[in-house]
């Protein structure tokens, strides 16, 4: 059952260097998404990603098509759409001389709600730094924290930009651990990224996007069967990355 | 009329500017420094002008001329012989020599005093040789035995006396509403831009009038309590009267930093970035510091400039506190004034609705 629909949804820019002509950032990308799923959008940078993410969040007019997250329609609703989703953006910077407690009650009087402050942190383990400011936290924790602010109105569907760039392993395998947890509990999540290990081990189904244009989609096994060149003779056991896990250990270091 | 979530809002950003302890100490510190100097600086009476006088004359003419000046209060009188005291003039410090004659006694109908000046000083003499005329003119009636035709007594009308600094503390507190305003709306948009904060605060279900209340609400009450600073200091500290009402001042504060708040709303909307907003920034802010009568009265500038330094926002708001703290006004009296502020408000205001686009600001 998808919750959310994307037809034909278009994003024109005008290009850089001549402000006359346009391209299309987004160029009538089509989706379903379904409800309770992982869903991963890959692609290198200025495939449209982070535009088409945008437009479903409002922060973009949509030029062309339309979009639909649990039938409401983004662009004749926006306010209502936003009650839905929570979002966690890129950039992850927020008031000065506020402690995260402050932070997280802020962000739930913007959705004219009461929350528990310590339980969210508690979900994202960030309960000793209750009362830190957000300049003083990791990489890590700053991303934590930014997806415990996407959760004080409870969403339906859960947008995360490229969560895990920047991050250690340990981190970044903490973050995952999240995410699970949350789409166990039944949220549906959107994710984009740059890591293909991230893609294959967290989301259920992927789309590959460049040139404003998904190229390709599906479960990463079926993606793998599908475009896969065939692997070399002898493969080699384990990456760099359990290499260096093995070594560092799991622990997380904040 | 002010709603829970306004309200919230309005606290959260009260905490967030009351946090920022620099910032409150920095934006006191230039208008307090600014006083303090104006107020001692133009406190003082007016230095004693500094006079050598040689004496080659032995007649009670002669000294009875040079007792005069030394009881003066205006001089400080050097007597001494010409060379050093011409040296000390070179020197700059005698601002003038006046070298009497030997022939200066009652019997010489026209005793000649030489003065010798520095041409340097040459716009003092104006001053001076008046007074120096009135005490020959006093010895020789005195000893002519003439009396005077005419007198003149000067009588101070006003009640109390008007220093500078009282002329200066309401333009002050005009530039510093200016100041705090522009940089608490248009700098904050832009800083909350440059973090993302904005693009974060945009895709909750907030409304942009609830944003723009709570910090034009916060930032008002900031503004308040910083003149409230200002204006103890002037009075404790430096003896600033303020004859007018106090609610009839504020109610004018008030509407000041509704303006400049908005008038920051509009660059902050401009600006995409903090060297941007600093530069269109001055654009507004400099002009106004010179033009706004905050230093010395419009009256006083170029008739070229008169007409557009009439019509500016801080001109108005300077004029009608001023009017206020220094005449006693109320708010009826300073009806012009506030009617230019009353259109000030509404232009603002409507430029920055216009301008303050919440997508685009936020994106």
């Amino acid at each position: 059952m998808p919750i959310i629909r994307l037809d034909n949804l278009s994003k024109r820019y005008p290009l850089p260097d001549n402000k006359k002509a346009s391209f299309l950032a987004v160029d009538s990308v089509s989706l379903e998404i379904d409800a309770g799923e992982i869903f991963g959008i890959l692609g290198p940078n200025g495939a449209g990603k982070t535009t088409t993410l945008e437009m479903l969040e409002g922060l973009n007019d949509i030029d062309g098509g339309s979009a639909s997250i649990d039938g409401i329609d983004v662009q004749k609703n926006p306010f209502a759409v936003k009650k839905l989703i929570g979002v966690q953006l890129q950039a992850n910077e927020y008031f000065d001389n506020l402690s995260l407690v402050e932070l997280l009650t802020l962000f739930g009087a913007l959705y004219e709600r009461e929350i528990d402050a310590l339980a969210l942190l508690d979900k994202v383990n960030l309960r000793e730094k209750a009362s830190a400011k957000p300049d003083n936290l990791s990489g890590g924790q700053k991303q934590r924290f930014s997806i415990a602010c996407a959760l004080v109105n409870e969403p339906k569907v859960l947008f995360l930009d490229e969560p895990t760039t920047g991050l250690d392993p340990q981190a970044k395998r903490n973050l995952w651990d999240l995410v699970r947890e949350l789409n166990g509990a039944g949220m549906t999540i959107v994710l984009t990224t740059h890591n293909m290990e991230e893609a294959e081990v967290l989301c259920q189904r992927i789309a590959i996007m460049d040139h404003g244009r998904i190229i390709a989609q599906g479960t990463p096994a079926e993606l793998i069967q599908t475009h896969a060149p065939e692997p070399p003779a002898a493969p080699l056991h384990g990456n760099l990355e359990d290499v260096f896990l093995a070594l560092t250990g799991h622990g997380l270091r904040d | 009329m002010f709603s829970k979530l306004q309200t919230r809002l309005t606290l959260t950003f009260l905490k967030i500017f009351l946090r920022d302890k620099q910032m409150l100490f920095w934006s006191l510190f230039f208008p307090v420094i600014f006083m303090t100097v104006f107020g001692f600086v133009n406190d003082q009476e007016q230095e004693p002008i500094n006079i050598g006088l040689v004496n080659n004359a032995a007649s009670t003419v002669a000294s009875d001329f040079s007792r005069e000046l030394l009881q003066d209060p205006l001089f400080t009188v050097t007597e001494g012989e010409e060379e050093p005291l011409r040296e000390q003039l070179v020197a700059g410090e005698q601002t003038m020599v006046l070298v009497l004659p030997e022939a200066f006694d009652a019997n010489a109908d026209n005793g000649e005093i030489r003065v010798l000046v520095d041409a340097a000083q040459v716009r003092q003499l104006g001053m001076i040789m008046p007074i120096l005329e009135q005490k020959l003119l006093a010895i020789e009636r005195s000893f002519r035995g003439i009396e005077p035709m005419f007198s003149i007594s000067l009588e101070d009308v006003q009640a109390r006396s008007q220093r500078y600094l009282d002329f200066l503390l309401p333009g002050i507190l005009a530039f510093t509403i200016m100041q705090l305003a522009i940089a608490g709306s248009g700098f904050n948009i832009v800083e909350y831009r440059r973090k993302g904060i904005l693009k974060r605060l945009f895709v909750t279900p907030i409304r942009p009038r609830d944003f723009i209340a709570a910090i034009v609400v916060a930032r008002t009450a900031i503004v308040l309590i910083q003149l409230i600073v200002l204006i103890a200091f002037a009075v404790f500290i430096l003896d600033v009267s303020i004859i007018g009402s106090f609610a009839a001042f504020f109610f004018v504060v008030i509407l000041a930093t509704f303006i400049f708040l908005n008038i920051g709303f509009c660059l902050g909307s401009i600006a995409k970035t903090q060297q941007a907003i600093g530069a269109i920034g001055n654009i507004v802010i400099f002009p106004q510091i010179f033009l706004s009568g905050v230093f010395y009265p419009i009256e006083s500038m170029p008739a070229l400039v008169q007409p557009l330094a009439y019509v500016l926002p801080l001109s108005f708001v300077s004029t009608g506190l001023r009017d206020i703290a220094n005449e006693g006004a109320s708010l009826l009296q300073i009806m012009p004034s506030l009617a230019g502020i009353a259109v000030w408000l509404l232009i603002s205001f409507v430029l920055a609705a216009r301008l303050f686009v919440w997508k685009e600001v936020a994106s």
